[in-house]
C-alpha cells in the first residue's frame, strides 16, 4: 500500500488509535466513540491492505490472568506511512487521539 | 446483585455472539467469535466489574453485542461475489409483493393510529340489545331525518302495544350551553328519554347522582368531542354542574368515542323525565327507539318491519321500523358489498383472461405455472386488504359518530380501489414473463400500420432475464388477436447479465 493512499477519516482515527498504544478492538472503540460494527470491518480492511497486523495474545498469559485471550493489532511499515499522510490531510487527528495519552492509561 | 437478570443478560450477550458467528463465511468464523468472546469478556469486565447489577451496564454490553451482528452482515456483503451482490431485481415479482406489503403495512400502521378508525372497528360499538328498532315515518325521504313527535311518543308508549314493550325518545336542538362563568358556547343537545341508552344496551361508565333526583338537576353526558374541545379533557369533569339552555345539569360522563352510533351527532345528551321531553313544541320531531316483543320480531320482515296505525277514521299513518342490526353495517359487511360489486364489474374496465398464447409448442413446467398463479392470488389478496385498510382510514379518520357519510365514502373508496387495483393487478400479470415472473421491458415498434394486412404490426418487449418475448398486436386481427409469448432457447442467455435472477 502506497503512503499516498487515502483513507477515510474513520479509517485514520482507527490507525491513529492503534499508533498511540490502543492496540485492542474494545480499547479502539473506547477511545474512537465508533460502534463495534464499524471497527472491526474497518479494521479488517486495514488489514487485508497490510496496514495493520493482528496478532492472538499467548494462551499462557491470558491463562495467568484469569482471562480468554485477545487479538491485538499493530500497525505495519506501510501501515505507519499512511498514517503520517493521513496526519496531513486530518491535522486534527494527533489531537484528538494523543499518544501521551494513551501512555498514561 | 440480582443473579437471574444476570444470568439472562449473559445468556442473551453470548448467544448474540454466537448467532452473529453463524452469519461470518465458515472459514473465518471461528476466528471471530473468538475475538468477539474475548472482547465481549473485556467489555463486561470494564463496564460490569464492581459486580453490582445495573441495566444500564448490561445495556451497553448488549450494544457491544449487537455491533457483532453489524460486524457479521458487513463481512458477508464482503464474501460475496461482486455479479452477485447486486442482482437485477428491477421489476421482479418479489419487489412488486414487497411493494404492495409496503403499502399495505402503511395503512394498517394508519388504520391504528386514527382514532376513528380504530372505533369503528372495534366490535364492542356494534353491540345493541338485539330487537331495537328505530322507527320513522314511511312518508320521510331522508332515513336519517327526524319524524316522531313527541306527541307520538307519549301516545304509543302510554297504550298498551302488541310489537312493542319499551319505547324511548331523542331529538337533536341546538341550545347554548355554559360550562364555566366566563366559557359558554352553541351546542347541539339531545334530549333522550332516561331510558334510552338502557334500552340500546350501551354499557356507559357514568357516575350515578342520587341526590339530583331531589335536588331537580338533569343528567348529561357530553360527547368525546366537547370533553376534547371545552374541556381539554379534564379527568374530574364528572360531576360538573354546567347551563344547557335554561337549566343546569350535572355532567355524568363522557360518551366513549365512536360508541353513539345512531343518528344525529350531539355534543351532549341530556336525559329527562318523559313528562318533560313531551313538554316541547308541537311541531318538534325526534327519532323513536322501540323494542320488539316476541311477537313483533316474528313479524319482522328481514330487517325492517311496517307499522299501519289508524289515525282516524278515514286516515292511516303508515311507520316503518328497521333494525339496528341492519343499520349498523360494520366496516367488513361494506367492504365484503364494495368487493363483490368490484368483481362484478372487473369484466366492464378490462379483459378477465390473460389472452394470451405462445408461439411455439414450449410449455413452462407446472411448477412455473402454478407460482405464476400464486403470485396473481397474492397481488389480488393484497389489493383487497389494502383496499380494505386505505378505505376504512379515508372515511372514519375524523369520524367519532356513527354517519351515513362515512359508510358511503368506505363503500365508494372500496369499490373504487378493488376495481382499479385488480384491474391494475391483471394489466400487470399480462406482462410478466411466464418463467421468471419479471416485467418485460424494452418496449419496441414493430411493422407498419399501413401494412396490417400483410404482416403483423405492434410492440414487441423483452425478458430480461433472456427467457421471453412478448408481441402485442397494436391492432387485433383475425389471425393475431392477443398478446403472444415467443420463449427463448438457452443460446440466448449469455446476453443477458441476470438471467439467473428473479
Amino acid at each position: 500500500m502506497a503512503a499516498e493512499a487515502k483513507l477515510s477519516h474513520t479509517a485514520a482515527m482507527i490507525l491513529q488509535a492503534i499508533s498511540a498504544g490502543y492496540v485492542y478492538g474494545f480499547s479502539i472503540m473506547e477511545m474512537t466513540g465508533l460502534p463495534s460494527g464499524t471497527v472491526y470491518p474497518a479494521m479488517r480492511r486495514l488489514e487485508r491492505d497490510d496496514l495493520i497486523r493482528s496478532q492472538w495474545e499467548k494462551q499462557s498469559i491470558a491463562d495467568a490472568e484469569q482471562r480468554p485471550p485477545r487479538k491485538y493489532y499493530r500497525l505495519t511499515a506501510d501501515g505507519k506511512a499512511t498514517l503520517e499522510a493521513s496526519r496531513k490531510r486530518y491535522p486534527l487527528l494527533e489531537r484528538l487521539i494523543s499518544t501521551e495519552e494513551a501512555k498514561s492509561l | 446483585m440480582k443473579p437471574s437478570e444476570d444470568r439472562a443478560c449473559r445468556a442473551l450477550q453470548n448467544g448474540m455472539v454466537c448467532a452473529a458467528s453463524y452469519l461470518v463465511p465458515a472459514d473465518r468464523r471461528c476466528e471471530w467469535r473468538c475475538e468477539w468472546k474475548a472482547e465481549l469478556w473485556h467489555v463486561r469486565h470494564a463496564l460490569c466489574g464492581c459486580g453490582a447489577f445495573s441495566w444500564q451496564a448490561q445495556c451497553e454490553v448488549t450494544s457491544f453485542c449487537l455491533g457483532s451482528l453489524q460486524d457479521a452482515l458487513c463481512l458477508r456483503r464482503q464474501s460475496r461475489p461482486a455479479a452477485k451482490a447486486a442482482p437485477r431485481l428491477s421489476g421482479a415479482a418479489g419487489q412488486c409483493i414487497l411493494r404492495l406489503g409496503t403499502l399495505l403495512a402503511v395503512c394498517v400502521v394508519l388504520a391504528r393510529l386514527l382514532p376513528g378508525v380504530q372505533a369503528e372497528n372495534d366490535p364492542a360499538r356494534f353491540q345493541v340489545n338485539p330487537g331495537v328498532i328505530l322507527i320513522q315515518t314511511f312518508a320521510s325521504t331522508d332515513q336519517f331525518a327526524p319524524t316522531i313527535s313527541p306527541a307520538l311518543f307519549r301516545d304509543w308508549k302510554s297504550t298498551r302495544q302488541r310489537y312493542f314493550d319499551e319505547f324511548a325518545f331523542y331529538r337533536t336542538v341546538g341550545e347554548t350551553a355554559a360550562w364555566s362563568a366566563r366559557r359558554a358556547g352553541q351546542w347541539r343537545v339531545t334530549h333522550a328519554s332516561s331510558n334510552l341508552f338502557s334500552l340500546l344496551g350501551l354499557a356507559l361508565p357514568f357516575v350515578p347522582f342520587p341526590s339530583d333526583r331531589e335536588g331537580g338537576l338533569s343528567a348529561v353526558i357530553i360527547s368525546h368531542d366537547s370533553w376534547r374541545r371545552d374541556f381539554a379533557y379534564d379527568p374530574d369533569v364528572a360531576g360538573r354542574v354546567i347551563r344547557v339552555g335554561d337549566r343546569s345539569a350535572r355532567i355524568a360522563g363522557v360518551m366513549p368515542y365512536g360508541m353513539w352510533r345512531l343518528p344525529g351527532e350531539p355534543d351532549a345528551w341530556l336525559l329527562e323525565p318523559d313528562a318533560q321531553l313531551v313538554k316541547s313544541s308541537p311541531r318538534a320531531r325526534g327519532y323513536l327507539v322501540a323494542h320488539l316483543s316476541p311477537r313483533g320480531q316474528a313479524a319482522m320482515q328481514g330487517q325492517c318491519i311496517w307499522i299501519s296505525v289508524r289515525a282516524s277514521e278515514d286516515e292511516d299513518s303508515e311507520y316503518y321500523g328497521v333494525s339496528f342490526a341492519g343499520r349498523l353495517r360494520g366496516p367488513w359487511n361494506i367492504f365484503g358489498f364494495a368487493l363483490v360489486l368490484a368483481l362484478l364489474a372487473l369484466p366492464a374496465v378490462t379483459s378477465v383472461t390473460m389472452g394470451e398464447s405462445n408461439y411455439s409448442s414450449h410449455r413452462p413446467s407446472l411448477k412455473r405455472t402454478l407460482l405464476r398463479w400464486a403470485f396473481l392470488l397474492a397481488k389480488f389478496l393484497l389489493v383487497a386488504a389494502i383496499a380494505y385498510f386505505a378505505s376504512v382510514d379515508l372515511a372514519w379518520w375524523n369520524s367519532s359518530n356513527y354517519s351515513p357519510v362515512a359508510e358511503f365514502a368506505q363503500l365508494v373508496w372500496a369499490f373504487t380501489i378493488c376495481l382499479f387495483g385488480f384491474r391494475w393487478a391483471l394489466a400487470d400479470q399480462r406482462q410478466r414473463c411466464p418463467v421468471c415472473l419479471r416485467r418485460v421491458t424494452h418496449p419496441a415498434r414493430v411493422g407498419l400500420a399501413s401494412r396490417t394486412f400483410l404482416g403483423w404490426n405492434g410492440t414487441e418487449m423483452m425478458c430480461m432475464g433472456g427467457h421471453t418475448l412478448l408481441h402485442v398486436p397494436s391492432l387485433p386481427t383475425s389471425w393475431f388477436s392477443g398478446q403472444r409469448w415467443m420463449y427463448l432457447d438457452t443460446s440466448w442467455e449469455f446476453l443477458f447479465a441476470d438471467s439467473g435472477a428473479w
